[in-house]
């Protein structure tokens, strides 16, 4: 048996270490390796829960953000819902709109830089698509090859819009406007204006570029598909065949809608005036249910009992016989869910999802972003399209919220109440990546048990009590993960794309080139030649498709490893 | 190696106080570029992520003027089209996974003596905690510090430990200076903290470094540049509702946010000048206190964050005097004269050195 492993796994948060074993698989045309077992290991650990107990409750949200420096912002909320949960204090509608827009913001900076930054250079490789691709060449490569030209595009946007999250926030990782029963900062005129100036550009960016983007991948999936069949001699319509999970899908709902915030959005089994509505899709639309929640430890370095938050018993054991990571096993009804856009779209929309792209300035209608989901038990290409649905319906909403604030100049922006003597309560949000819970408990005013239970944990989990993998690991062994031996990422690529029509003079180079070639030569001077390659038993497997299973699901270490109490 | 410019230390902090990063690499671009024509290689950047959050490198992707493409592309060595910093290692936006990741390492290590700069993103915690490829992250730390020939501890948990160092945290995280120490290692790390750290602070400090200027650093291994002035004496906008008595008694009421737990008073640093992302705003715009995110100690030495900072002796367990010679250098104006409830010693204000 051959073992491959990707250690550490970039382009993601956290430190991260993916396992595979492989099999041979023998068809008409060859035989070739797929992965037959995948294992998933988080490898680093912090211990929040540890050090929040005896703390002021207030000071959780701020804390439990440096979880995480890419995804801070949902940290910071579901870690205030929790307090005010367990405060019994409700924010007023003006600050539940303000959360909205600095939260939609953040959000729209966390879907670009991960379509692009993150999973999008294999995507642009694998696809053969120049602008997706990193700038490697630099200024004069994207001005003559539009190589990189998203992605240079990407670093601007997500700036912009995390200028608005500083606008609203003070700065942007960890911003600091929020307190329980409210917020902190004002709906001034100059910060709806600037926001407003900011957000023409970014929803110009989403809904054009990004959605160009996303077509243009989806009509190249099409090439690719019937190219790997033709060489694997495996029947693969595409990426929509690659990274299939469990079609089982959990959203927790995102974005309240600010004059229901009572009734709607602080009972999660209801959530149906959000943006995207909580639910637990199982092949149909099910109710959400807080109590079914539960974490798993069977294979994770942890001494102790699986069960709900609340009540969890949770200690480290680095030596523990049989497991492999620090991560923990969260389940829903003691089964696999997948968390993340994907799983907020279909919980919302189901599978066919239409969002109108009207120009929020000029009224100029673009047409519908119209897509239909590609796999009902989620893979690749459907993840990365809800990402981008996702981006496009929030850009859509921020002008709705804008407007809205407007009304509320004048209007209180905190309930407050004293620190509780005793309470307990708790936060459920989204993060970019997926369902994100804090649960909280409060004993003479200091904190007495604090657990969050988040996305990266939700798919990024090792097997659980029952032997049943996580999402990730299902994906990675849904049988059509497929490690090219010796054939690095150039010879992978001239073989899928076997026209000389890369044009190179733009460079100096009179010649035209295959699409391998052509990367070959923009790799070597960065030392990247060997790009994805692994050695394992003599030779070396390409681990280009398995890192993109692994990144279509926008992996974050440090919050999924965080965690203990007691 | 040093390279001969124009630019000496003195005037090179007088420059990043008073300018931008893009306005001080404009200035001196050309003196960067003949400097590195001569050698015809690029600064080699090892970029090491230890137990932290990431956000040091969002906060890096957040710097506006230049931008990273900017940094990463239009400043190249000579004819040859390589940038004059390439990250051979950088986790989170790598092209490189694996087994070629840790490959280019090497490349770092075997980089042009001098020129091999190693930032470090997160704390450094007891052997078992955080492993990369195999190996423990404090051998990785070990064995690049060794070869570099600058060190950069980027934001508070590199620098002092930060929120992983937190009481109770079961890890025994500390910031880079300290592990080296323990380790025998004495080299010079220049901290640059801050929750995240701040984009400018290490883009002005990069280029530095490319014009052979160490930057003048304070006792705590901070660039005086950066962190060199009170916040709330020298820089706060809302100073003058605490010279005037009107404060905030509640977050998200107008005032000075001293009432509300604003460290500012205890603090060095230029957020308030600077400010973030893309000079947008900072804590205190919005409404609420500094968290006092620059200094070492943080978050117990500031915790709970809401409470004034008269809350502090209780946490630390010492006298105010010993916590006023402690935190208040340079803090100026007693803060009790204002509010009648303490007085606390005035510090002498540090010298400038070069001055």
């Amino acid at each position: 048996m051959v073992k491959v492993v990707v250690d550490p796994v970039t382009r993601i948060e956290g430190h991260l270490r993916i396992e595979m074993d492989l099999k041979d698989v023998t068809t008409d045309t060859g035989t070739w390796q797929f992965v037959d077992k995948a294992y998933s290991r988080g490898m680093m650990f912090r211990g929040f829960e540890i050090f929040l107990k005896g703390r002021d409750p207030r000071d959780a949200w701020y804390l439990t953000q440096r979880i995480c420096g890419v995804c801070p912002a949902p940290h910071a909320e579901a870690s205030i819902q929790a307090i005010e949960s367990a405060f019994n204090i409700v924010p007023p509608p003006a600050a539940v709109l303000m959360r909205n827009i600095l939260h939609g913001a953040y959000y729209l900076y966390d879907h670009m830089i991960h379509t692009y930054l993150l999973v999008g250079p294999e995507l642009g490789i694998l696809a053969k698509y120049p602008p997706m691709v990193p700038p490697a060449l630099g200024k004069p490569g994207v001005a003559a090859l539009g190589l990189g030209s998203s992605y240079v595009k990407c670093i601007e946007m997500q700036r912009k819009a995390n200028e608005i999250v500083a606008l609203w926030g003070g700065k942007f990782p960890h911003h600091a406007s929020e307190y329980p029963g409210g917020m902190t900062v004002r709906p001034t005129e100059d910060r709806i204006a600037s926001t407003l100036a900011r957000m023409v550009e970014i929803w110009e960016f989403v809904a054009l570029t990004m959605v160009k983007d996303l077509m243009a991948l989806v009509e190249a999936n099409k090439a690719l598909g019937e190219k790997l069949t033709e060489l694997l001699g495996v029947e693969l319509r595409g990426l929509q065949d690659i990274g299939v999970s469990t079609g089982n899908f959990l959203s927790y709902g995102l974005f309240p809608d600010p004059e229901t915030y009572e009734s709607d959005w602080l009972e999660p089994s209801k959530r149906r005036n959000a943006l995207f509505v909580s639910g637990a899709w199982d092949g149909s639309p099910k109710k959400f249910r807080e109590e079914k929640v539960t974490e798993h430890v069977k294979y994770s370095w942890y001494s102790s009992s699986s069960g709900h938050p609340f009540e969890e018993d949770t200690v480290p054991d680095k030596d523990k016989e049989g497991a492999y990571t620090w991560l923990k096993a969260p389940r829903y009804d003691n089964k696999v869910y997948e968390v993340g856009p994907l799983a907020r779209m279909i919980n919302t929309f189901g599978l066919k999802w239409r969002i109108p792209r009207v120009h929020p300035i000029t009224g100029e209608d673009y047409g519908d972003f119209v897509y239909e989901v590609q796999n009902p038990n989620g893979s690749v290409l459907d993840r990365i399209a809800a990402r981008v649905a996702n981006a496009l319906l929030i850009a859509n909403k921020m002008f709705e919220w804008i407007n809205d604030i407007k009304e509320y100049k004048d209007a209180p922006v905190v309930n407050y109440r004293d620190v509780p003597d005793r309470g307990e309560g708790y936060g459920l949000w989204e993060a970019p990546r997926g369902a994100l819970g804090h649960w909280l408990k409060i004993k003479g005013k200091k904190i007495e048990h604090y657990q969050a239970v988040v996305p990266g944990t939700w798919n990024f989990s090792p097997r659980d009590d029952n032997g049943n993998p996580g999402p990730v690991e299902t994906s990675l062994e849904c049988g059509t993960t497929w490690l090219p031996k010796d054939l690095d990422v150039p010879t992978i690529c001239n073989v899928l794309y076997p026209e000389e029509d890369i044009d190179l003079s733009p460079l100096g180079i009179n010649k035209k080139v295959k699409w391998g070639d052509a990367l070959a030569t923009a790799l070597a001077p960065l030392g990247l030649a060997k790009l994805n390659m692994e050695p394992a038993n003599g030779a070396n497997y390409n681990t280009s498709i398995a890192l993109t299973i692994v990144r279509s699901f926008d992996p974050c270490l440090g919050c999924a490893i965080h965690i203990i109490e007691r | 190696m040093a390279i001969k410019t124009k630019l000496s230390r003195r005037n090179f902090m007088k420059a990043v106080a008073a300018m931008g990063a893009a306005t001080f690499l404009s200035t001196y671009k050309s003196e960067i570029v003949s400097a590195l024509k001569e050698a015809g290689d690029y600064w080699h950047i090892n970029w090491l992520n230890g137990a932290g959050c990431t956000g040091c490198t969002i906060s890096f992707a957040q710097a506006a003027d230049p931008d990273i493409v900017e940094v990463l592309t239009s400043i190249t060595v000579g004819d040859s089209k390589l940038p004059i910093a390439l990250p051979d290692y950088m986790e989170t936006i790598h092209p490189a996974s694996g087994t070629l990741a840790e490959e280019l390492k090497e490349r770092w290590a075997h980089g042009e003596p001098g020129k091999r700069i190693l930032i470090v993103e997160g704390a450094v915690q007891e052997p078992g905690w955080c492993e990369i490829a195999g190996k423990d992250f404090r051998e990785h730390l070990k064995e690049a510090a060794e070869i570099a020939d600058y060190i950069i501890a980027f934001g508070a948990c590199a620098c002092f430990g930060g929120v992983p160092s937190a009481k109770g945290n079961p890890t025994g995280a500390r910031g880079v200076k300290d592990f080296l120490k323990e380790e025998g290692i004495n080299k010079t790390v220049i901290n640059l903290p801050l929750c995240p750290g701040h984009p400018d602070h290490l883009i002005l400090t990069l280029a530095a470094i490319m014009l052979g200027i160490i930057p003048e650093l304070d006792q705590y291994g901070r660039p005086k540049a950066f962190f060199g002035r009170s916040m709330h004496d020298e820089l706060c906008v809302y100073r003058p509702y605490y010279d005037r008595g009107i404060f905030a008694t509640k977050p998200g009421e107008e005032g000075c946010r001293y009432k509300i737990g604003c460290k500012g008073p205890v603090v060095h640093t230029d957020c308030a000048l600077r400010k973030w992302n893309n000079h947008v705003s900072y804590c205190v715009e919005v409404g609420a206190p500094c968290l006092g995110c620059a200094e070492p100690g943080f978050p117990d030495k500031f915790s709970p964050f809401y409470d004034e900072i008269p809350g502090l002796p209780k946490i630390l367990g010492i006298s105010p005097t010993t916590l006023g010679e402690l935190l208040l250098v340079g803090s100026g104006v007693g803060i009790g004269v204002h509010l009648g409830k303490r007085v606390l010693s005035k510090g002498e204000h540090e010298e400038e050195e070069e001055e």
